[in-house]
């Protein structure tokens, strides 16, 4: 925009904060006459005085002068005549015109143009930085001297059947060598990318709580001694009362205990990763509250471990056991337990993992999970006996329940649960599935999961 | 007469099927793995033909190269390179530094003696 217009945008700016010239003019600390000379562009206006002026109408300096548009006409124009766009025929010579009547518009495609500009930037250092990595570089050398090894002297002994015996006998000392050399080589590569994988990788809240839970084996030994001697009394009847009533004991009588092994452990360190260790470990003892460990184990595997009978008989509800399930202390014969809970969008919002169970880091896991079929059949325990591609084998078992208040003519919201068992562990519940049941093919979830030719697929997977 | 090679590669079990490989094949094979010795015997009793790795022990193939064609005594002398696959730079240094041909690791033994004795018999000629 040319600077002579400065005065205009001066003139328009004063006239639409509703001051008169010289109320401007006053608190700018010139003259009337000068101001009015400078808003007719006869008079230039720079330095100090054009900053006080942009401070008394409330704007930026680069706005009243124009230079903020100028940078946005540029880079709207380079958009325009970007060669990927070129298709699009994009219409630069009404930019002006873009800013004029949307100027939000004009911003927001002029930023995602600068992000777009910034991601390629940040994936060119990244490819520059793999390939001019000198481990990576060295890694390769090596490996490529060592196959030239193998393939020199496998060739000879395949070329030439005459060797005598003792030479042939070195060509294969050679081939062992080198090969052993080989996986070595490979090993430090497979070793170097898990680093860099683990270096970048960014954890969720959920991840850091679930690493925590992981680290103890989802079991906190001294919130369960803590919260065994601990009696409600006569605590309202109802399940809601109840859990409310634990809830509250558990927060008065546990939750120093609780900001102290959040303030002890390593895996919980962001600010709202601690803020959820705490609510997740006080709902973990309120749930030991009302299930004590003593008396649950021998129940629960008395009764096969069928969490709607036990939900019946403890009057709890069956999410409170299957979490109670997953803090059972190990043993021969004790399953182990892992739960998960998923919204109706689909995402994992809380995750007892299971070893051997691999687990969709990021939000949503296999869509043919059972896990996301209940939702179909509310309160409905649904079975589900899945192989993975790894060949591990378990057992799901998934119910949706209502969650948080509803009535008539409310909407109604569900959360699904999951246990899952491995299915050697699963023998030793009531959700054993005879040998008649048909075994599902599932995945962890698309990107980390390589099974060929799902028609569920949604995402390629990130080592193809 | 017979031709002889001089093979500068410092990992010994390459050297080893190579010493194989040649000698099968009628030529003398004069193997050094350091870098500075193999100079210095190039320029002072140059061979027919020398194989010359990259990544050597204190002097570099490019660097061996770069010498030797900057004495007259080695100047014409012919060079096969064994480069590692996928290092173009390396590719391009080898070539723009004088060397007759490139093979890259990992290389064929059938394409090392070609490559071998096509040097041969140019420097005959």
């Amino acid at each position: 925009m040319p600077r002579t217009i400065l005065g205009a945008r001066i003139r328009e700016r004063r006239r639409s904060r509703g001051l008169t010239q010289a109320a401007l003019a006053r608190q700018v600390g010139i003259s009337a006459s000068y101001m009015n000379l400078i808003e007719r562009n006869k008079r230039p206006i720079a330095g100090p005085l054009l900053r006080r002026t942009a401070e008394a109408l409330a704007m930026r300096i680069d706005e009243l002068d124009g230079l903020a548009e100028r940078r946005l006409l540029e880079s709207l124009d380079e958009i325009a005549h970007m060669p990927d766009l070129a298709d699009l025929r994009v219409e630069g010579a009404s930019a002006g015109e873009l800013i004029g009547r949307y100027p939000g518009w004009a911003r927001a495609m002029a930023a995602l143009a600068r992000s777009e500009r910034q991601s390629a930037a940040a994936a060119r250092a990244m490819a520059d930085r793999i390939s001019h990595d000198p481990f990576l570089g060295e890694a390769v050398h090596r490996m490529l001297t060592r196959i030239a090894a193998v393939r020199s002297a496998a060739e000879i002994l395949v070329a030439f059947p005459d060797v005598p015996a003792d030479r042939r006998e070195r060509f294969n000392r050679i081939i062992h060598d080198e090969c052993q050399a080989l996986s070595d080589v490979g090993g430090a590569l497979a070793a170097y990318f898990d680093k860099i994988e683990e270096a970048d990788r960014t954890l969720t809240p959920i991840d850091e709580v679930e690493a925590l839970f992981e680290s103890r084996s989802n079991r906190f030994n001294e919130i369960e001694a803590a919260a065994a001697p601990i009696d409600l009394g006569p605590g309202g009847n109802l399940p809601a009362g109840r859990w409310t009533a634990a809830r509250a004991a558990a927060e008065d009588k546990l939750g120093s205990l609780i900001e102290r092994i959040v303030a002890d452990q390593d895996q919980v360190e962001s600010a709202p990763a601690r803020a959820r260790a705490r609510r997740v470990l006080l709902d973990y003892a309120a749930r030991a509250i009302l299930a004590p460990m003593r008396d649950f184990a021998p129940r629960a595997a008395a009764l096969g471990y069928d969490v709607e009978v036990l939900a019946q008989e403890l009057d709890l509800d069956v999410d409170t056991i299957c979490y109670r399930l997953t803090a059972m202390p190990g043993g021969e014969n004790v399953p182990s337990f892992g739960y998960f809970r998923a919204n109706a969008a689909g995402t994992i919002v809380e995750m007892r993992g299971l070893p051997g169970l691999m687990l969709p880091r990021y939000a949503a896991a296999c869509p043919l999970w059972v896990l996301y079929r209940a939702q179909q059949s509310p309160e409905a325990l649904m079975r589900q006996r899945v192989v993975f591609p790894s060949g591990a084998r378990f057992v799901f078992l998934a119910r949706a329940h209502q969650a948080g208040p509803s009535g008539f003519g409310k909407p109604r919201h569900y959360l699904t649960g999951m246990i899952a068992l491995s299915e050697a562990d699963a023998a030793l519940t009531v959700y054993a599935p005879d040998a008649g049941v048909p075994v599902e093919e599932v995945g962890p979830a698309c990107r980390i999961c390589p099974r060929r030719g799902c028609p569920h697929r949604v995402d390629d997977p990130l080592a193809a | 007469m017979t031709k002889r090679v001089l093979l500068v590669e410092d990992e010994p079990n390459i050297v080893e099927s190579l010493t194989f490989l040649l000698e099968r094949s009628g030529f003398e094979v004069m193997p050094e793995g350091n870098g500075q010795v193999a100079l210095d015997r190039a320029i002072e009793d140059p061979p027919d033909v020398m194989i010359l790795d990259v990544m050597l022990p204190e002097l570099d193939g490019f660097e061996i190269l770069r010498r030797l064609r900057a004495d007259p005594r080695s100047r014409s002398l012919p060079v096969l390179m064994l480069t590692a696959k996928g290092q173009r730079e390396d590719r391009e240094t080898a070539l723009g530094g004088g060397a007759n041909l490139f093979i890259t690791k990992p290389f064929s033994n059938a394409e090392v003696i070609g490559a071998v004795s096509r040097l041969a018999g140019e420097a005959e000629e």
